[in-house]
């Protein structure tokens, strides 16, 4: 008896990490927050030891109108020209 | 369009081993599945007229796509026939619209299932039940097309319970959540003339649904009363959101609405008027968010948005409401949107049929 894989092909992806930076010293942070309750909360106190430890920046809040959806393109295209590295997370 | 060819396992010529084979390999949603052999799963994809490496859903999250020659392999293992397999097809172009949120709606917490509404003369065509015991067993599209919808999330999607199906506790429509609109006694334009298709042209609705809650009311003999109760289920504290319903009425409810001359917007309006919470009591229960009260009544806000109240969703046709079920019982439901928002908008599609 023959049986079709109800499985789907293996995606072909794309995707590769950015380059780790050479130092976090003074940079610039951005907040992608998602709009869950807390979300906001949560991320700024992170990005506070970031600035309490490392004399960071917080330069960009950016929010996500859906929380279950990836970023718009526009979004992290409009905060890669703004900051150094970017912090998100999930609220709740 | 897929260039690599559909994966063939030879299994020996006994069909209860083939089962215990589905199972092995983790192809099942812990029923039992037909085995997806190479004749059946060519007659169904003859329902189609497409090349089978047609793509017709794609999930943004991972890059895995869902051909014509996928959809066919999993019908089968559901248990659906050929006639069903446009109804299935529909199905998942509607979901892979982005609005519908396709990844979020099978990965989430919330746990939803999605709901399929079939509206139009397909679903008589092919034997689908919108009568007695609508949302129950016994009646085989309604069973299989939504158990396909399933196998297809878990084997083709990848959304594996634990893994990437993140859901706290599910809900039952995730092994199926399929129905057909009443056309029999509705005294209102069917779904899909409402959705603007030509005559003789059937639609399947998909809804990223919760649970149901059944709406119980024997007593009430106005539109009023029957809507009361529906209403209030809509906007109990654990289910009321920003997020958009599906309301199945009774047709012993229907009777009352239509012997009082109530349209389907009337209805809507009033729904929508009264599934609402006061803000403090959304705040006694932690449920309160100023952006969500922001969303409902700043620039642009509904008329029948009430100032210092939380309604469930944005407007009126956020409120998807039609006629099912058995002629006797005033038992109708309704079924909340997955989680708390806006995260996934309820999508339709036209069923292409070989007709």
């Amino acid at each position: 008896m023959q049986l079709y894989s109800p499985l789907s092909s293996p995606p072909k992806r794309k995707a590769v990490r950015a380059p780790a930076l050479a130092s976090i010293e003074g940079a610039r942070i951005g907040i992608l927050e998602n709009g869950k309750l807390n979300a906001e909360e949560m991320l700024n106190e992170v990005a506070k030891l970031f600035v309490q430890r490392h004399g960071c920046k917080v330069r960009t809040l950016a929010s996500k109108s859906n929380a279950s959806a990836p970023a718009p393109a526009k979004t992290l295209a409009t905060v890669a020209q703004e900051v150094d590295f970017l912090i998100t997370g999930l609220g709740d | 369009m897929s260039a690599l060819s559909p994966r063939i396992h030879e299994v020996p010529d006994d069909l209860l081993a083939a089962i215990d084979y589905c199972y092995e390999q983790g192809w099942t949603d812990g029923l039992p599945v037909v085995p997806p052999v190479v004749h059946r799963v060519k007659a169904m994809l003859a329902s189609d007229k497409r090349p089978a490496e047609t793509l017709i859903a794609k999930h943004a999250a991972t890059g895995l796509e869902l051909s014509l020659h996928s959809a066919a392999v999993n019908a089968v293992m559901a248990g659906c026939l050929p006639e069903y397999f446009p109804v299935l097809v529909a199905a998942f172009e509607a979901m892979n619209k982005e609005d519908f949120n396709f990844h979020g709606s099978a990965a989430s917490t919330g746990g939803s299932a999605p709901l399929l509404v079939v509206s139009g003369p397909y679903g008589d065509e092919i034997g689908m039940n919108c009568d007695v015991n609508l949302f129950g067993s016994g009646n085989r599209p309604n069973a299989t097309i939504g158990r396909a919808v399933r196998l297809i999330l878990r084997n083709v999607f990848q959304m594996l319970p634990g893994i990437s199906d993140k859901s706290t506790q599910g809900n039952p429509g995730k092994y199926s959540f399929c129905i057909a609109e009443r056309a029999r006694g509705n005294p209102w334009p069917l779904l899909c003339e409402a959705q603007g298709y030509a005559a003789g042209v059937s639609s399947v609705t998909v809804f990223a649904a919760g649970g149901f809650c059944n709406v119980e009311n024997h007593g009430g003999n106005t539109p009023e009363q029957i809507l009361a109760s529906v209403a209030d289920a809509m906007a109990n504290y654990g289910c009321i959101t920003l997020g958009q319903s599906v309301v199945i009425l009774a047709p012993e409810h229907m009777r009352v609405l239509d012997d009082a001359g109530w349209t389907r917007e009337h209805v809507q309006n009033f729904l929508f008027r009264h599934a609402k919470r006061p803000v403090e009591g959304m705040k006694v229960v932690g449920k309160f968010r100023d952006r969500e009260y922001r969303a409902q009544h700043g620039e642009g806000a509904h008329a029948l948005a009430e100032k210092g109240f939380m309604h469930r969703g944005l407007t009126p046709d956020d409120v998807l409401i039609t006629m099912g079920g058995g002629d006797a019982g005033g038992h109708s439901c309704f079924i909340p949107s997955w989680s708390r928002g806006r995260a996934s908008i309820m999508q339709h599609c036209a069923i292409r049929t070989s007709k």
